[in-house]
């Protein structure tokens, strides 16, 4: 370790007081933002506490003499694999809050234990260690002619199969999304001609009416009235129908005061039933 | 080649050339390998009806070569030393690394057979992993008889990982080829064709554990690199004798041997890194069962007996003492659960546990004697498992054709089926290491290596717990053979001809090495006089380095 | 300050990791968690490579990342086909498995 060529001594190898200034704010930060994404109660937040320790991350990777990976850890992990993240967080349903409840007793507290068990050994061990200056990466820059070419030599060369081995790592992916996401067609599917065939030879040739639009209300749940103040039965989409019948002839309570109930209208379930299927649908898009 | 000896705080090492490869003795990966890729190919381009024979056949094919050419290098193998290494020793070819390819191929091809059995136009795969279970959309792809054919080349993909988790010779390449013999596992359990919900959760389960054990693997090779400054295994064993890189730096090589272990220990499912075992066991398409109890373990075995031993090599004095108490949490807590388990295939996992168990107590021998009872306990335990979970693929449900898991239900089973039931009998004899089975030969050679390396006292919990164990398979065939029919008896398909293979080769298998052991067991080693080593290191000529 | 140091941020990040993965019920959240692990193993890497002067460490970074970006696609793949089937991607809720 003590004969390090000269060319190494270069200013970048050793450990200066900036650095260590920076490692101590940074530090700090990436530690309270991990811990935020393990005590976030909601998903979107411990994503981009996620982020944030993948940003600060990279500004290690760059002291430590490493700018290629600085610069794959911000484009490739931050920017294509905890997007990827927040893709499937959106689909799924951001406010999805999960419950900080326990639902083992005591698993808190036994978590806590087992982890100080871990921690307080290892760190106390690797604190313990003196590894003085570090040698650099200086000399083998110099020798390789940048620290690109030495990591490609690396990867292609020295780490041939593995490299090889992360094709089939990559396939295995693509091949698990399709099977997992992709579904296949059973029926052909149909045509615009027939389409516009069967809508001229069905019985309602023009477009359906659409669902009402009221001063408070334009939801696709809300029924359109007809001229007659009764409802229109085919303004609403039969999956929601399906789901709350009350909707077929229900309008929203505050409307039903002015324009006249509808024949058969309980405006009172109705109206609650509405508020209920309102939040539901919230929890998935709000 | 560039010599790997020169410390690299003095001279980095830069490659600036492009490995010699040998393509010879690449064959086998290459070929598995070629078949996967040929496999998504056929995905593409061919019509859906022709699909699922192409891949079978290429698939059988490609296994069946790499066989082959695996069992060719066994005899091209060099009479010097133990062994060669390719690419830059990235990769070795030596006697455990191809007696474990092989075993894992034929295993896999046997497996296959299972994998592929497809009665009246049903699989034990879903007909489409995309449509929500119990809907229309499923409905209407079962009636069209839509199949995945995707579970061809993501086999193939499977066992690539497994060869290569073999032959790895330093952290980083065994790291690719953990995820890569991982990853379509995961994606396979999430597949069966009934229970779809047990068997996505399966997948889940084992997904987000296999994620977080290999995390702690990659941690634990974080410090054994900080420690030797490289992760080559020769290197590493070389600074465990020679002292590492950083003065003081001891705590690295013991929280890195503890982490590795962590990671490796939890693919080889012991105690008390078992849990997602019964779970996933379950909830998996039984065919796909059978390859992660036979294959997956022989690969993980393989990959923990080349760390321990080659990398680990001179500091056994660091590691035996954790094998120690995992060996017998191992063997006393999975017996102990084991007994009180009702289902078929729970069961089948934790008496795979245990036996990772078993097999343990040789590692912990550190000897060639350990290294040669547990290769062969393995290629006899993982016949004997595939062979127990084909049968396990033929009892049904009376109504709805879901396989019959629960154990009341396979009362009388000798009666009504008595050969399918004295094929189960027999496997399960061979669990329980009753003489004239494959199991009792596996038992007596690990149990001989560690009582030789003076590890009695894991022998005697090795024993009573073989006990414990054996009181119910026995209970089981009790059950089977002297018990009145139950009730809901269940439904026994009749054997096609590829589950009927299988069965007949786990039969076989099972006598033939609990018959004639000799000619396996005595060459999977060098002769003793080159395996000598001093004390609390692992003899040099077991492995190439 | 010692190199060393950041092989103990490592270390910190790491536990904070696991714990989130066991106490966490959110299956994505789980999973990130495993991701904030993976990162603390490159911390680690990067910064033994330029203790030791080899580039290894940052190969085996790069690596890293990339299968990760393969986990990730499977893993998230798995999630939405169980969240498609059961509205939720709570690990509570996936539990028919217990006995």
């Amino acid at each position: 370790m003590n004969t390090v060529p000269l060319q190494t001594t270069a200013v970048s190898a050793a450990v200066g007081g900036g650095e260590a200034a920076t490692f101590y704010v940074l530090g700090t930060l990436v530690v309270l933002a991990a811990l935020g994404v393990v005590f976030s109660r909601k998903a979107v937040y411990s994503a981009l506490m996620m982020a944030v320790v993948m940003i600060g991350l990279a500004v290690f990777y760059g002291i430590n003499q490493a700018p290629f990976l600085m610069v794959v850890q911000i484009v490739v992990y931050t920017g294509a694999v905890l997007m990827l993240f927040l893709f499937v967080l959106m689909l799924v349903g951001v406010s999805s809050s999960d419950s900080l409840v326990e639902t083992i007793r005591g698993h808190r507290l036994l978590t806590a234990v087992i982890a100080l068990c871990f921690l307080v050994p290892l760190v106390s061990g690797l604190a313990a260690i003196t590894a003085g200056e570090p040698v650099g990466l200086s000399a083998g820059v110099a020798a390789a002619g940048g620290s690109i070419p030495w990591i490609a030599g690396e990867i292609i060369y020295r780490y041939v199969i593995a490299f090889e081995a992360t094709g089939a790592l990559l396939i295995t992916a693509v091949l698990g999304a399709l099977v997992l996401a992709h579904s296949a067609r059973t029926k052909k599917k149909r045509t615009q001609r027939q389409m516009s065939q069967d809508r001229i030879r069905g019985d309602h040739p023009t477009p359906l009416p659409g669902p009402g639009t009221y001063a408070r209300h334009n939801a696709i749940d809300m029924p359109a009235l007809l001229p007659d103040g009764s409802v229109s039965q085919l303004s609403i989409n039969p999956v929601l129908a399906a789901r709350n019948p009350e909707l077929q002839h229900g309008v929203p309570e505050d409307l039903s005061y002015s324009i006249g109930a509808a024949p058969d209208e309980k405006p009172d379930t109705a109206a609650s039933d509405n508020d209920g299927q309102r939040e539901d649908e919230g929890s998935w898009t709000r | 080649m560039i010599p790997l000896s020169l410390s690299e705080a003095q001279t980095p090492t830069v490659t600036t050339q492009a490995p010699d490869l040998d393509y010879g003795l690449l064959s086998p990966l290459l070929v598995v390998f070629a078949v996967g890729v040929l496999g998504v190919l056929v995905e593409a381009f061919v019509s859906p009806q022709r699909r699922r024979i192409t891949q079978l056949v290429l698939a059988l094919l490609g296994i069946g070569a790499a066989f082959v050419l695996t069992v060719v290098q066994v005899g091209a193998l060099p009479a010097e030393g133990a062994g060669l290494t390719v690419a830059f020793a990235t990769l070795v070819v030596d006697r455990p690394a191809l007696f474990f390819q092989g075993v894992i191929l034929v295993l896999a091809l046997v497996s296959l057979l299972l994998i592929a059995e497809d009665r009246d136009g049903e699989g034990a795969f879903t007909a489409q992993a995309a449509a929500v279970p119990g809907s229309e959309e499923e409905r209407a792809h079962i009636l069209a008889g839509t199949r995945h054919t995707e579970v061809y080349p993501l086999v193939m993909f499977a066992v690539l990982g497994m060869q290569l988790f073999t032959a790895a010779n330093d952290f980083l390449t065994m790291f690719i080829a953990l995820e890569v013999m991982s990853l379509p596992l995961y994606l396979l359990c999430g597949l069966a064709r009934r229970r779809r919900l047990f068997s996505q959760e399966a997948a889940l389960k084992y997904f987000i554990l296999g994620a977080f054990s290999s995390a702690f693997f990659l941690f634990g090779i974080a410090m054994v690199y900080g420690y030797a400054g490289s992760v080559n295994f020769a290197d590493i064993n070389r600074a465990g004798s020679e002292g590492g890189l950083i003065e003081g730096g001891g705590p690295l090589l013991l929280a890195g041997i503890a982490l590795v272990g962590v990671g490796l220990l939890f693919k080889v499912g012991t105690v008390p890194f078992h849990n997602w075992k019964p779970d996933v066991y379950q909830g998996a398409p039984t065919p796909v069962t059978a390859l992660m109890a036979s294959g997956t373990l022989v690969a993980a075995f393989g990959a923990l007996l080349r760390v321990f031993y080659v990398a680990f090599g001179a500091s056994v004095e660091q590691w035996r003492p954790m094998l120690w108490v995992v060996a017998i949490l191992t063997m006393v807590v999975a017996a102990v659960i084991a007994v009180t388990q009702r289902d078929i295939k729970r069961l089948l996992a934790y008496s795979s546990v245990v036996h990772a168990g078993f097999i343990l107590t040789a590692v912990v021998a550190a000897s060639a004697d350990g290294l040669a009872g547990a290769m062969f306990y393995l290629a006899a335990y993982g016949f004997t498992t595939v062979g127990a979970f084909a049968v396990v693929t033929l009892v049904r449900n009376p109504e709805g054709g879901a396989e019959a898991g629960d154990l009341t239900q396979w009362a009388g089973l000798g009666r009504t089926s008595p050969l399918l039931a004295a094929s189960l009998g027999l496997f399960l004899l061979a669990f329980a290491g009753i003489p004239l089975t494959s199991g009792f030969i596996g038992k007596f050679a690990v149990f001989e290596a560690a009582v030789a390396a003076g590890a009695t006292p894991l022998v005697v919990v090795g024993v009573l717990s073989s006990a414990v164990t054996a009181f119910f398979y026995v209970r089981i065939i009790v059950l089977m053979f002297f018990a009145e029919p139950a009730e809901n008896a269940p439904r026994v398909l009749r054997p096609g001809a590829l589950t009927g293979t299988v069965v007949g080769v786990g039969v076989a298998a099972t006598l033939l090495l609990g018959v004639f052991p000799g000619p396996v067991l005595d060459n999977l080693v060098p002769q003793p006089e080159e395996t000598t080593a001093a004390e609390g290191t692992v003899p040099e000529a077991l492995f190439m380095r | 300050m010692d190199p060393m140091n950041y092989i103990v941020l490592a270390a910190i990040v790491f536990t904070i990791g696991a714990v989130g993965v066991l106490v966490r019920r959110n299956a994505i959240i789980v999973f990130m968690c495993v991701e904030l692990m993976l990162n603390a193993c490159n911390l680690a890497f990067v910064a033994f490579s330029r203790m030791h002067g080899g580039i290894e460490g940052q190969v085996i970074a790069f690596f890293v990342m990339v299968v990760a970006a393969a986990e990730v696609v499977v893993g998230l793949a798995i999630i939405m086909q169980i969240f498609r089937t059961r509205r939720s991607a709570s690990i509570d809720d996936a539990n028919l498995l217990k006995n």
